[in-house]
């Protein structure tokens, strides 16, 4: 009995965040277009429905209807596979994320978090690289020599900034002393958010984020100018569309994890029923997707080269050295 | 213009039997010379220190079919340092080669493929004598008299096959090595037109490149040789669309001075009024792409947002936005309209603040500086030997601007400085340009306070019709505005070269007249032509990314290099 209730509501737990997320994404998708719009002096969609509200609707009416090509010389199987890897592990990473405090619902405690996994951050690394598969086999499957080179850039950006992301987070784990998300969240309640305790650490996380997710100023595989849109260059209607949902959920999800690694997840200035305790968690994952849209409208694209010597040779020994003085912070205070 | 006689008289001391005969018209000198002795001649020009004709202009060819020799090749030269043009002829039979002056001034390089592809001339020696417009494979040399220009003239034609490439794009032909062949363009959003370069990479490295142009030729020089002189400006405008009163001014003042008259002050003074706020929204364009191909988007809308302002204003005077012909021989179309005044002046004084606003977004952005320094770097040496021009050569610190060497409509009446780079990169073409656009502001500014009152047509019956109120007193006003309307101008028999500024670099017209009313040889010397033929120069060594930002740096507009 006890397991059909497990059952039950890990999948209403499952199908309320997918479907928030698709939701999430599609609107994501308009409000990058408005906010880039209000930076651009410019209106950004306002036709389709109020103030544009339908606009991903009809996006994904549009993707959805229109022809399916697959170039002749594709490597078929790996080019129809390599979108849905990249979807599939952007939307996993959501599995671990912890959104709110425990709540009492018809007798049960539920934790506002699918699964509450002791080796959750380990997950998250693991996942988000597999998604870099999708946009290699991407690249590499469409016999196009742009979406070759954008799959040769990924691969590289993929091994050099996972490595920082990685080391960026070091200091948290040092100091919580559990991988497990949940709690990690809990130890920081009460203004004990670890960006206080870590805020290097925060920074090189958000710059390893920005590469991670591909994006301006480190948007090589795609990079437009150059790549003419890089990996997904052979891509078309719904397959396209999957990269492009996958994008935005990894963005949020790289957001959700800086908000739950440093900004103390659902914990707010003031407490909220536990019931309503995501709110805050939702408000500081949007403050952090709104810094990477507005960056985007700010900074030009660092050249391929730049992006690699900045990582290993600046990143790196710096996210080295946090792990170093975190070390001996936590020895002379004797935690 | 004394100077400038003085190289006849040493060409004369040199070459005793080569100099057929020295011409001078207009105050421009020309020197015919004998095919055989044309590298001596040129190397003797290029390197002696009292001529040092160090700079290329052009070299084109034009077609006598009635002669005996029937191609007559011509060089403009121009002496950087005496600042003095020079034009040399030679006579050249059907099916005769004569040697290349590659080796003199690397900027031969592609007026002689052009000379080759429209002509016919071959020139021996030459490294990479292909077709440029046209493509291998093509029938014919279309700037030949008897070429036809409608479409039943021509016999049955049939396309050639597709043209073989200077690599091969698929990588296992390619020889499999270490080595990729990436086709750019001509479809591509960063080659700004139908600009085709073909690169050799080996990773992301390019180790050759080797651009194609003609993929938007339509033989703008052919198609005037059938127009009057007046039909003529309107193929103007679509040369470089960025800066249609641009070339409208290059062509006229060539016309007005193969005729020997002058606009009124006032024409002139807006002539450069007008030229300069184009030259503003020109650069703004550029900036503006030049930021997207760099992937800055939001500088792409800032500048579009200024550029809208002052086509709007040149919409207010000439009636288009993009295309205005607005120009005539011997004046303007019409005097400003009503109110305008005060638009341009409300626009100059948003505009430093504006100007601000990008240089915030760039100038000090320690992205923007690390695409944009050290790359794409060439000397000034090299500059001047592949003929560069405008920005592109000022950013390579070569103080080298018409308004200033050769000032034309009024233009030494103004108060302007030209900016000059130190480096020859990237940063210092866009510095130069940033600097251009404050500096045409400033122009614009004194035109506009020292407007002269007075008439925008000359008072002279060869080119202005009659007013309209003669036209209803006077039949012999009916008769010369009926004349001039239907059969045009007819300028006296002769040839001149001038050129303007324009704002991707020197623009000249080389115009011969055979007394008629229509041009006998319409021939545009473009910026854009001359410098995207230094690109693989440029861009060897360098990585993909660096490709966009250099073909963004030199500011190419293809409706140009391709006329």
């Amino acid at each position: 009995m006890e397991l059909a209730y497990f059952l039950i509501e890990t999948v209403v737990k499952v199908v309320a965040v997918f479907a928030v997320l698709m939701l999430v994404v599609a609107y994501l998708t308009l409000a990058e277009r408005k906010i880039l719009g209000r930076i651009q002096v410019r209106y950004g969609p306002n036709r389709v429905g109020p103030f544009g509200l339908f606009q991903p609707i009809a996006d994904g009416i549009k993707a959805f209807f229109k022809e399916d090509l697959v170039p002749a010389r594709a490597d078929k199987t790996l080019f129809v596979i390599a979108p849905m890897i990249s979807i599939t592990a952007a939307i996993s990473l959501f599995a671990v994320i912890p959104f709110g405090e425990q709540i009492e619902l018809f007798g049960r405690r539920i934790s506002l978090t699918i699964a509450s996994l002791d080796i959750g951050l380990l997950y998250v690394f693991a996942v988000a690289s597999l998604g870099e598969y999708g946009i290699v086999l991407g690249g590499w499957s469409g016999y196009n020599k742009y979406g070759l080179m954008g799959a040769l850039r990924a691969a590289a950006q993929m091994i050099s900034y996972e490595v920082a992301l990685a080391l960026s987070v070091m200091g948290v784990l040092m100091i919580a002393g559990t991988l497990n998300l949940v709690e990690i969240v809990r130890q920081q309640a009460g203004w004990h958010w670890n960006i206080l305790y870590q805020p290097f650490a925060f920074i090189f996380y958000l710059v390893c984020a920005l590469a991670e997710i591909n994006r301006t100023p480190f948007d090589m595989p795609e990079a437009e100018a150059e790549l003419a849109c890089g990996f997904n260059i052979e891509y078309s209607s719904m397959k396209f569309a999957l990269f492009f949902m996958a994008e935005y959920a990894h963005l949020v999800a790289v957001c959700a994890i800086a908000t739950t690694l440093f900004l103390g997840g659902w914990d707010g200035p003031f407490n909220l029923p536990p019931a309503l305790s995501w709110i805050w968690f939702v408000a500081k994952t949007g403050i952090l997707v709104y810094f990477f849209i507005w960056e985007r409208g700010t900074f030009p694209r660092l050249r391929y080269d730049q992006i690699m010597r900045f990582g290993w040779k600046f990143l790196l020994p710096l996210t080295l050295a946090n792990i170093v003085g975190t070390g001996l912070y936590m020895v002379l205070r004797g935690m | 213009m004394r100077n400038a006689q003085i190289t006849p008289r040493k060409l004369k001391e040199k070459f005793p039997d080569a100099i057929l005969d020295t011409l001078s018209f207009r105050e421009e000198e020309t020197v015919v010379v004998k095919k055989e002795a044309i590298l001596p001649i040129c190397r003797f020009l290029a390197q002696e220190p009292a001529l040092s004709y160090d700079f290329l202009t052009d070299i084109c060819g034009v077609d006598y079919p009635d002669r005996e020799k029937r191609f007559e090749l011509v060089y403009h030269l121009y002496s950087m340092g005496r600042n003095t043009r020079l034009r040399l002829k030679t006579a050249v039979g059907e099916g005769e080669a004569l040697s290349t002056v590659e080796s003199v001034w690397k900027a031969a390089t592609w007026f002689e493929r052009e000379a080759y592809d429209m002509f016919g001339l071959t020139f021996e020696g030459h490294h990479d004598l292909r077709r440029l417009l046209t493509w291998d494979g093509y029938k014919g040399h279309p700037l030949r008299k008897d070429f036809p220009v409608k479409g039943e003239d021509f016999e049955h034609y049939e396309v050639p096959a597709m043209p073989p490439d200077a690599f091969s794009t698929m990588p296992e032909e390619a020889g499999g090595e270490r080595e990729m062949i990436l086709n750019m363009g001509p479809q591509h959003p960063a080659t700004h037109g139908v600009l085709r370069v073909v690169l050799k990479l080996d990773g992301e490295i390019i180790r050759d490149a080797v651009p194609y142009v003609g993929h938007l030729h339509r033989g703008v020089e052919k198609l005037a040789e059938q127009m009057t002189y007046t039909q003529a400006i309107t193929l103007t405008d679509r040369l470089d669309y960025t800066a249609g009163i641009c070339n409208n001014l290059s062509y006229v003042l060539t016309v007005e001075k193969l005729l020997g008259i002058e606009a009124p002050k006032r024409a002139q003074y807006i002539r450069v009024m007008m030229a300069e706020l184009q030259r503003i929204a020109a650069h703004l364009l550029w900036l503006a792409t030049h930021a997207l191909d760099m992937g800055a988007m939001t500088v792409l809308f800032y500048c579009f947002r200024e550029r809208e302002t002052v086509i709007d204003i040149l919409e207010d005077i000439t009636g288009a936005r993009l295309t205005p012909s607005f120009l005539r021989i011997g004046g303007l179309a019409a005097d400003l309209p009503d109110g305008v005044e005060a638009k341009i002046k409300a626009f100059l004084d948003d505009f430093p603040r504006r100007m601000r606003e990008y240089e915030t977004l760039l100038t000090k952005n320690i992205i923007w500086l690390k695409r944009t320094k050290d790359v794409g770097v060439i000397s000034p040496e090299k500059a001047i030997n592949w003929g560069l021009t405008g920005p592109v050569i000022r950013g390579s610190g070569v103080n080298w601007d018409i308004r200033k060497a050769f000032p034309y409509s009024s233009y030494d009446e103004f108060a302007f400085e030209i900016p000059i780079g130190e480096h020859g990169d990237v940063y210092d073409r866009y510095l130069v340009r940033l600097e251009e656009m404050r500096q045409s502001a400033r122009i614009v500014r004194q035109a506009l306070q020292g407007l002269p009152k007075g008439k925008v047509r000359v008072a002279d019956p060869r080119v202005t019709p009659p007013a309209k109120e003669e036209l209803g007193k006077e039949i012999n006003a009916v008769i010369r505005h009926f004349k001039l309307m239907s059969e045009g101008i007819s300028p006296p028999p002769g040839e001149v070269y001038c050129s303007v500024e324009n704002p991707k670099g020197e623009l000249g017209w080389y115009l011969v007249s055979d007394g008629t009313n229509r041009p006998y040889r319409y021939r545009i010397h473009t910026p854009s032509f001359v410098n995207v033929a230094v690109l693989p120069e440029m861009i060897k060594g360098l990585l993909v990314a660096d490709v966009v930002a250099v073909i963004g740096s030199i500011d190419i507009v293809l409706g140009e290099i391709d006329r």
